[in-house]
């Protein structure tokens, strides 16, 4: 059967499409009777139309997958936290410390307002904080100005339900720092283009900014737990003894992460332009101290690591001692001959000086330079101090280093080299960043493992032995151990030290009983030019201000840190004492 | 007469069969796309609102982080619920219980009201927090950026 040009109708049209397709299927006959079957014209159109099929098909199956696939598996954006320009700062526990969120900034452009008092009431009401001074430059000028930033979500919803023409808003990311003060230096803040300033937020600035494209936060090593309790502490001291600033730095020692950092007087990162610089200085990183009788560990460490000491080596500090120029005296003077745990326990100025005159000069500057003292503190943080070293290391520079004075150096620095001598004996890399623990790092070896087992005992000893000048840091079951120190400040009015300007502190290590390697924290309470307090008896030394304020600390710390209680220990005390001190649950 | 030769009315089979599916799928084409884009301005909806919420999301987690600040928390423990923190001389574990039974208590401040005691109370002590409001600063995270807090720290 076949179907006639006819059988198209009698419109032009109809009979032209009819003749065309006539014309085409008398080609396939065409082709034939020429007997060229490569011009077959059904193979031709059959071909054409596969062509056309597999087209339709690839598009079909594109356009489907392009259209429901791509943009749903590429998540555009959503992980990341809203075009942040930063990435999120949280604690060891993820804790939030500082965010970027999302806020708008309100425009006014008066050209195109219709009721400017109406505009003026409305965005008063709807805007609390909106500041008159502001919105009448906005509503009198002739041009699109900006009128107030930092919008939250809610608020621009209000104000865009008014529905005034002329107002308009921009998106705008703002750094928050929902903790307020809390860990504040550490913390650091930044500036309004995303650029970090100080603390972390500077030190870390690359991680921080190139983690907010991948969504990710960064953990510091601080445990905001931990830094609350000395914040709080340290606080309740400073209320006490009114310094001029005070610093508390919680450590770990095997890891070198910093737990807890506090410095005083403080302020808020979310408003640091309002801050004065004093507020804004890190003391823990950015000042240098001359820190007085805590040097002395160091002086009995390197005693005890040449050998030229052993705990029981007797010093006859009976007599103030002359050395060249000067005499050496004790403040808490025992005019005894003091064994080496004594000279550590009295706080001996002129025991600690003939150690130092043993150990000579030439190791105690190697021992200070392995201990990181005449460096700044290795640690992250920009803002870390140069410290002030002896230009020339001899007999008049020992001297004075071995019981603290003659060098000035950071609280951080001494952390660290704290830790060192209580970690087994390597030097820690100091971090505020969070440390897995099986990627932590042993640092050079500075003290044998033996000399870092003694200090454990000589720094216990100082706190559990009523003699030692620590006692007020003791905690029933934790076992702390430490040193005060009290130095006093270089007066440049009177060109000499002055006798009532000191800087106070207690370097404390907790617990000191087990093995080297066994969890260990350091920490410090620093008090600059601190005042008697009517509990202290007129006393602002590092035993009276520090070492409670240490105590308290580690009383509060150390459930958070899972050190639970144990037996006492009471290391170089004779059996008779053992047995009283155990009694009397001092 | 082979498939490929037959013809309905003048045309032949297959072509038509190839015409048909054309035009399927110029349809197919056609519905996919339309179809897909309302389902991309769905997407697009959702995805908008996703960012919206987000970003309420990050903002109320701020806000909490302000709340739950352990300086404040601590400041309203004591004060409303009469809490100070545990000292480690309350803190044992399980084998160590019997030596705090043989051991006489340890002198020292007064102990905090334990657990019980604070599940025992909270209806009073959490109406007493509702009334007097949070006595830290507690401005909403908002608010801050718009209003420095102001005041010492203890």
């Amino acid at each position: 059967m076949s179907l006639g040009q006819n059988s198209f109708g009698s419109s032009p049209l109809s009979r032209w499409l009819g003749a065309w397709v006539w014309r085409l299927e008398h080609a396939f006959e065409r082709a034939r009777a020429s007997g060229r079957a490569e011009d077959d014209t059904r193979i031709r159109i059959f071909f054409v139309l596969a062509l056309f099929a597999a087209g339709f098909l690839t598009l079909a199956f594109g356009a489907t997958r392009a259209s429901l696939m791509s943009d749903a598996h590429q998540g555009s954006g959503i992980s990341v936290p809203l075009g942040a320009a930063r990435a999120d700062l949280v604690d060891r526990n993820g804790q939030l410390l500082a965010a970027d969120l999302l806020h708008y900034g309100l425009y006014l452009d008066p050209r195109e307002i219709w009721d400017t008092e109406e505009t003026r009431r409305a965005l008063r009401a709807a805007v609390p904080a909106l500041s008159p001074v502001r919105l009448e430059r906005a509503l009198r000028g002739n041009r699109r100005t900006f009128v107030v930033g930092a919008l939250t979500p809610e608020v621009r919803a209000r104000v865009h339900e008014l529905g005034l023409p002329g107002v308009s808003f921009e998106p705008e990311q703002r750094r928050v720092y929902p903790l307020g003060r809390t860990g504040a230096h550490i913390i650091g803040f930044a500036d309004s283009g995303g650029e970090g300033l100080s603390g972390a937020e500077l030190a870390l600035n690359e991680e921080i900014r190139s983690g907010a494209s991948a969504g990710a936060a960064v953990p510091l090593s601080i445990d905001l737990r931990v830094q609350a309790a000395l914040e709080d502490e340290l606080y309740q001291a400073v209320g006490e003894f009114t310094p001029k600033g005070a610093v508390g730095i919680v450590l770990n020692v095997h890891t070198g992460e910093i737990l807890g950092m506090a410095s005083y007087p403080t302020f808020e990162p979310g408003h640091a332009n309002t801050a004065s610089d004093d507020a804004r200085l890190n003391r823990a990183a950015a000042s240098v101290f001359e820190m007085g009788s805590t040097f002395k560990a160091f002086t009995v460490a390197m005693g005890l690591d040449t050998g030229v000491a052993t705990p029981g080596t007797t010093y006859d500090a009976r007599e103030p001692m002359h050395v060249g120029y000067r005499t050496i005296k004790d403040y808490h003077a025992a005019r005894a001959i003091l064994t080496l745990v004594e000279v550590f326990q009295h706080s001996s100025n002129i025991g600690s000086t003939r150690i130092g005159l043993a150990v000579g000069p030439e190791r105690v500057s190697r021992y200070f330079d392995a201990l990181g003292l005449t460096k700044p503190a290795q640690v992250e943080l920009i803002e870390s101090a140069r410290p002030l070293t002896p230009r020339k290391w001899d007999t008049d520079a020992v001297v004075s280093v071995s019981y603290g004075h003659g060098m000035n150096i950071s609280p951080l620095a001494l952390s660290r080299a704290m830790a060192a001598l209580v970690n087994g004996g390597t030097m820690p890399t100091l971090t505020i960043r969070k440390v897995e623990p099986e990627r932590v790092a042993k640092g050079p070896r500075v003290i044998s493992e033996k000399t870092s087992q003694t200090m454990l005992q000589i720094m216990r000893s100082n706190v559990s032995d009523p003699i030692g000048s620590g006692g007020k840091a003791d905690v029933a079951g934790l076992n702390v151990g430490g040193k005060t120190g009290t130095g006093e400040k270089y007066d440049p009015a009177i060109r000499g030290y002055s006798g009532s300007k000191q800087i106070s502190s207690f370097a404390a290590v907790f617990p000191t009983d087990g093995p080297t390697s066994a969890p260990r924290y350091f920490v410090l309470i620093l008090m600059d030019e601190p005042h008697p307090s009517a509990n202290s008896y007129g006393y602002s030394t590092g035993g009276w201000v520090g070492a409670p304020a240490a105590g308290k600390v580690i009383e509060r710390i150390a459930p958070f840190l899972g050190v639970q209680r144990r037996p006492e220990t009471y290391p170089f005390a004779r059996p008779k004492e053992v047995t009283e001190l155990a009694g009397g649950g001092r | 007469m082979s498939l490929l030769d037959r013809k309905v009315r003048g045309f032949r089979l297959i072509d038509l069969a190839a015409l048909g599916l054309l035009i399927v799928l110029i349809f197919g084409v056609y519905l996919a796309k339309t179809l897909a884009g309302g389902e991309r301005a769905q997407i697009a909806s959702v995805e908008r609102q996703i960012k919206a919420e987000k970003a309420r999301i990050r903002l109320l987690q701020a806000e909490v982080s302000h709340l739950e600040q352990p300086a404040r928390i601590e400041h309203l423990a004591e004060t409303y619920l009469g809490l100070a923190p545990v000292t480690i001389k309350r803190e044992t574990t399980t084998e160590g219980l019997v030596d705090v039974v043989r051991t006489p208590p340890l002198a020292g401040p007064a102990p905090a009201p334990d657990r019980a005691v604070i599940a025992a109370a909270p209806t009073e002590a959490r109406a007493a927090m509702a009334l007097a409001g949070p006595a830290m600063p507690s401005a909403p995270v908002a608010a801050q950026l718009l209003t420095p807090v102001s005041g010492v720290a203890r």
